[in-house]
């Protein structure tokens, strides 16, 4: 019998040890939830702490942000995320880039979360200056200020500025040919974003990052559907539509396509298409 | 003159080879490259800069593990259990028993380099198919690069460590110091720039702190020399007089420090 004892004992605490488990793991979360996104080690700091290590630690704070914000998309509150989130999320990516300058991701995240999401586009462009700097060889950081400049800033002389030096990078696609003229003709915005994210999404591959972006190049592209309706209608009678249903009405469209992000879209009375969720 | 040293060389090799922390150590860096795979598969863009800053990083810190805990414990094993008395018996001095050890452990290094190198280069060599349009500025050149200049630390980092057994009495101590050189080594000279112009975090270290730091670089090897993991991940280019200069530096400071721990290891008394 004694010989069993231990075997006795470690069937005994195996319980407590599961019942642990099971509390403490749903007890750390809600704390992190609270101070999860608190406090940010300077950039010059991070990489004396890490040694010769600085890549690799650029690596995981860059997944860290990734699952972060892959998270968020389990919530159900509005906003999603909150403003001090994204603020957090900036600095974790700008040691991110600190500790190493050349790693693309941080750039591409930021571009592609910060200026649709958070509306933080200067800050975006700041963090894309210092990719462009480091990573001369590369077309994208360019070509990202460029349309972040036209698009969001409405700064043609700019936008162009960075687009011209995008297209002298080697691998810089027709695109930015066509976009180009396209903004020296003032084409619409709407048709200019969905350029754009087509060639973002082209390149991205992880699947929580590449199903928003689609979701927003959806959205978009009915927008566009419906701004070219406005522009027949405006063509046809002279005025502009009182709303969406006069499309319908001349037959202009058959139905009123849906908002992705669960918004509904609408005219404003300067005869402009836009949706209640913000793309957001 | 050099005749004594190769046994020796070849004892410490074998003794090393047949340490279990070294298969501790090789199953560590194969876990690793196995995780490798999974955490490329979470990479939004920079898939080759990822995969070859865990495969590179994963060399450089077994590589640590081993001088650490291998690499210290040889030699000092030899103190503990008084099996030195029965090297020092025979026609060996006690430089060329150091020279020996020291050449036995490099041995061990490039061996267990190699193992783990492979290791690196399969799992880098499978992510390069699977990922192709990410490995765009991929280098074999700079991996290989990168490789050798993680083994010249090592080796170097050995050197330190034996001068540190030339005079400490127990592995122990020998240990710390080695850990805390590497630390340093490896700070230097982002510390130095950092109390140099403190601007830039909003710091203000005193003046003596300036002179330590400044002392401190002459003294102690700077490691940061011998990392361009960062560029191999980029595929930045490394100037080829900056690869002859890091060499030479890393030659140099080994040989000092091996000198000076032969020096003081024949001056030392044996209770």
């Amino acid at each position: 019998m004694r010989r069993y004892y231990p075997l006795i004992i470690a069937l005994l605490f195996a319980p407590v040890y599961l019942l642990c488990l099971s509390t403490l793991g749903p007890l750390r979360k809600a704390e992190q939830q609270s101070a999860g996104y608190s406090y940010t080690l300077p950039g010059p700091i991070a990489k004396i702490a890490t040694l010769d290590y600085d890549g690799l630690a650029a690596d995981y704070l860059m997944l860290n942000i990734q699952s972060y914000y892959g998270g968020t998309f389990e919530r159900t509150e509005r906003p999603r995320v909150k403003e001090a989130e994204w603020r957090w999320m900036y600095d974790v990516l700008t040691v991110s880039s600190d500790l190493d300058p050349y790693f693309f991701d941080p750039y591409y995240f930021a571009n592609s979360f910060f200026t649709w999401d958070a509306q933080m586009v200067k800050e975006t462009n700041i963090l894309l200056a210092k990719g462009n700097h480091f990573r001369d060889w590369d077309w994208l950081p360019s070509f990202y200020m460029g349309f972040n400049e036209f698009y969001f800033l409405h700064d043609n002389a700019k936008a162009s500025e960075y687009l011209m030096q995008s297209s002298k990078k080697p691998g810089a696609t027709a695109i930015l040919a066509s976009l180009a003229t396209r903004l020296a003709y003032k084409a619409s915005r709407t048709e200019v974003a969905i350029m754009f994210l087509q060639q973002t999404i082209e390149g991205t591959k992880d699947k929580v990052e590449r199903e928003a972006l689609e979701k927003r190049l959806k959205t978009l592209q009915r927008i566009f559907f419906l701004e070219n309706a406005v522009a027949a209608y405006k063509t046809k009678l002279g005025t502009v539509p009182g709303s969406l249903k006069d499309l319908i009405d001349q037959g202009l469209v058959k139905r009123i396509p849906t908002d992705p992000y669960g918004g509904v879209f609408f005219i404003d009375k300067d005869g402009v298409v836009k949706t209640t969720s913000d793309l957001r | 003159m050099v005749k004594p040293l190769f046994p020796i060389a070849v004892i410490t090799f074998k003794e090393g080879i047949r340490n279990r922390a070294i298969y501790g150590i090789s199953i560590l860096a194969l876990f690793m490259m196995l995780i490798n795979f999974l955490i490329c598969q979470m990479v939004m863009r920079d898939v080759g800069k990822v995969a070859m800053d865990i495969a590179l990083s994963t060399v450089s810190f077994t590589g640590l593990l081993l001088v650490f805990f291998v690499g210290i414990n040889l030699m000092a094993k030899d103190l503990d259990k008084k099996t030195i008395y029965m090297v020092l018996a025979r026609p060996v001095s006690r430089a060329q028993y150091m020279v020996g050890k020291f050449f036995g452990m490099v041995a061990l290094i490039v061996a267990s380099n190699l193992i783990q190198g492979s290791f690196a280069v399969v799992s880098l060599f499978i992510l390069q198919r699977m990922y192709a349009n990410y490995f765009l500025r991929f280098s074999w050149l700079m991996f290989f690069l990168a490789l050798l200049f993680i083994v010249l630390m090592l080796i170097l980092l050995t050197a330190l460590s034996f001068l540190f057994a030339s005079f400490s009495s127990t592995s122990f101590i020998v240990l710390v110091l080695t850990i805390v050189s590497y630390i340093i080594g490896n700070s230097l000279s982002d510390v130095k720039a950092l109390v140099e112009a403190p601007q830039s975090v909003g710091i203000h270290p005193s003046p003596i702190t300036v002179k330590i730091v400044q002392a401190a670089y002459y003294l102690f090897p700077n490691l940061s020399f011998f990392d361009i993991k960062t560029q191999a991940a980029n595929g930045l280019a490394v100037s080829l007089s900056c690869v002859g200069w890091t060499m030479l530096y890393g030659f140099a400071y080994t040989a000092v420090a091996l000198s000076l721990a032969c020096f003081i290891f024949s001056k030392r008394e044996f209770p």
